[in-house]
């Protein structure tokens, strides 16, 4: 036999399913728009999650201090000779030249990233290899080898096939064979790469032998990060430092920036929604006011009509909630945020398209649970509680 | 005494320009175990004084006592579980919730006190039973006819065993068949020791053997004759 106060909860929780029954078409259609705007809510959140992670994980490799020469406010190749002058700065782990550049497909209307640098003088070059699908980077050793992202592979038709060939500058073809592909947990920056040797890069975009693109620095101490940028930037004042940190805080303000905007828009939604609930809620129909009224003069005590319409709220809430972001992951995982990509990414839709891993945190879940179910179950009770208080004298009438 | 009001007055709207005194002073006694009717005219302030007796709320001024408690400045949460404890309510519209089921209807007061399911149907197949409604116990209220949800109605007023049953004109949709039938079992009830307050215009209910006292209420006052 279970104590009286829990089955007195079960009876109102019950009584709370049959009262939803009842009226299954106004609750269903509430509950559908409630997974709408709950949906939306948190595509944009595991979307930008998605992006954030990604951004992570590819940025997890990249150099700790990365410079280029600027002359008359644009990048140009920067000389190999800087190299000796950066050895003079106590602190530098080491300083690998890189070639960092885009090719243009013309057949097949793609943008390709070209990166190249010397993958055995890095210091962490083995674990680069967990970047990668299957393969190896290319060795120095290896001529006229090539990774390449999932996307290259689809545009130049390279599941079967494993060489393909890039134009050079004066319309010769140079060919490589393909040494290994991304995975797909980087693809928002590998998805159109093409990594190969320094030698081959140079030799495809007609860059002399004494230059690269940009020269990459790897510190011995992280926490001497910041400092050694500044020594950098002051005894080469033609360059520009970029740190890691700076290139992390740029993707995370960039998608930051907009998945705030967009959840202003769905906040505006979300609100709307409050609103109309609230109206719904306040303004009961007349059938709802009788049936509290009759309630109350059976001997409903306030409390237990507010606990009733608290558990249809929150069934009504918790079922719009779990379907909303299983809608959401859906979304997101299998149908790659096409409803929102574009909001989110903005040019880098156009080409080549790349797949997302949604990334959901407990965090993100008690997020859009604050700003959707919290406000409703607000936005249902108070009105209910208001029509509750009063006497329910006008059944006798 | 089991009901007794003292110089009992309620206003509605107190203080505000729409303000209405419904009763005025009103004195009154009613025994145990005694079935009384309530008459007056429409706006004279039967529901008011019924409503009082009922415990939905308390009198603006004056004494009321109900089944042994005081019911002026009881908050509503006591005036609430005294009116669950002591009261049953039969009325004109018999106010029963037309989706849901004969059977959940007449449960309906004794969800708030914890009972389980089996014992609440058990108590509610008795009273069907003892009113000859057991064919209906799952059809929706709705869908029953006038008489049956009349005697629905008078199920979920004895289904927590009050001693008090108040009924706000009874037998206003019934033909005089089942109007008979109605005071047959108020009769009934009267018998079992239960007291009985009916509020009617009916000559049926008020010229009926069993009815011990008539109180008549005219602009807020008891009528004495």
């Amino acid at each position: 036999m279970l104590p009286k106060g829990l089955e007195k909860q079960l009876n109102i929780l019950d009584f709370s399913l049959t009262s939803l029954w009842r009226r299954k078409l106004k609750n269903l259609s509430i509950m559908l728009v409630f997974a709408l705007v709950i949906f939306l809510l948190g595509s944009f959140q595991m979307l930008t999650g998605a992006l954030t992670s990604s951004a992570e994980a590819v940025l997890e490799n990249t150099p700790e201090i990365t410079i280029q020469k600027m002359s008359a406010g644009r990048q140009e190749a920067i000389p190999l000779a800087y190299i000796e002058k950066l050895r003079s700065i106590y602190g530098i782990r080491a300083v690998i030249p890189r070639i960092w550049g885009y090719y243009f497909d013309e057949s097949n209307l793609a943008n390709f990233t070209i990166l190249a640098l010397e993958l055995g003088s890095m210091p962490f070059d083995s674990n680069l290899n967990l970047t990668l699908a299957h393969g190896h980077f290319p060795k120095k050793t290896e001529p006229g080898t090539a990774v390449i992202g999932r996307s290259v592979q689809d545009i130049l038709g390279l599941d079967k096939r494993r060489t393909f060939s890039l134009f050079r500058p004066d319309l010769s073809l140079k060919s490589f064979k393909v040494v290994g592909v991304f995975s797909q947990q980087t693809d928002l920056l590998s998805n159109d790469l093409i990594v190969m040797n320094l030698t081959d890069a140079r030799d495809l975009f007609g860059i002399p032998v004494s230059m690269a693109t940009d020269l990459c620095i790897y510190v011995a101490n992280p926490t001497e990060i910041e400092t050694i940028a500044k020594k950098i930037a002051v005894l080469l004042p033609d360059t520009r430092v970029l740190t890691k940190s700076q290139i992390q805080k740029t993707y995370q303000v960039v998608f930051s920036w907009r998945s705030g905007l967009a959840s202003i828009c769905l906040l505006t939604a979300l609100v709307a929604f409050a609103i109309l609930a609230w109206d719904k809620a306040s303004g009961l129909s007349p059938e709802e006011k009788r049936e509290i009224g009759i309630l109350k003069i059976l001997g409903w005590e306030t409390g237990d009509i507010l606990a009733v319409r608290f558990w249809e709220s929150t069934l009504v809430s918790a079922l719009a909630f779990i379907i909303g972001c299983t809608a959401a992951y859906i979304h997101v995982a299998f149908f790659d945020a096409s409803l929102l990509k574009a909001v989110m990414v903005g040019w880098s839709v156009i080409h080549p398209p790349f797949k997302l891993l949604p990334s959901v945190t407990l965090a993100d879940l008690l997020l859009i649970f604050t700003f959707s179910v919290l406000p409703f179950l607000g936005a249902t009770v108070i009105p209910a509680w208001r029509c509750a208080t009063v006497p329910p004298d006008s059944v006798i009438r | 005494m089991l009901i007794e009001l003292d110089n009992t007055t309620k206003i509605y709207n107190q203080g505000k320009p729409n303000e209405v005194t419904a009763l005025h002073g009103v004195n009154l006694q009613i025994e145990g175990r005694t079935m009384v009717c309530l008459q007056g005219a429409s706006g004279s302030g039967k529901s008011t004084l019924l409503a009082i007796i009922g415990c939905v709320f308390p009198p603006t001024s004056g004494r009321a006592s109900i089944a042994g408690k005081q019911l002026s400045r009881m908050p509503d949460r006591f005036l609430t579980i005294h009116r669950r404890e002591k009261i049953g309510f039969i009325f004109q519209q018999f106010n029963l919730l037309p989706r849901l089921s004969v059977l959940d209807n007449i449960t309906l007061p004794l969800l708030p006190l914890g009972i389980s399911p089996r014992e609440r149907k058990t108590k509610a197949r008795k009273l069907l039973g003892q009113l000859s409604i057991s064919h209906r116990e799952n059809f929706p209220a709705g869908q029953i006819s006038g008489g049956e949800m009349q005697r629905v109605a008078i199920a979920r007023a004895l289904i927590n065993n009050q001693p008090i049953i108040l009924a706000d004109e009874p037998t206003a949709h019934l033909d005089s068949r089942l109007s008979m039938e109605f005071m047959q079992i108020m009769t009934d009830l009267k018998a079992s020791g239960k007291t009985i307050i009916i509020a009617s215009h009916d000559t049926l209910v008020s010229e009926h053997p069993a009815i011990d006292k008539i109180i008549n209420i005219k602009d807020g006052r008891i009528d004495v004759p």
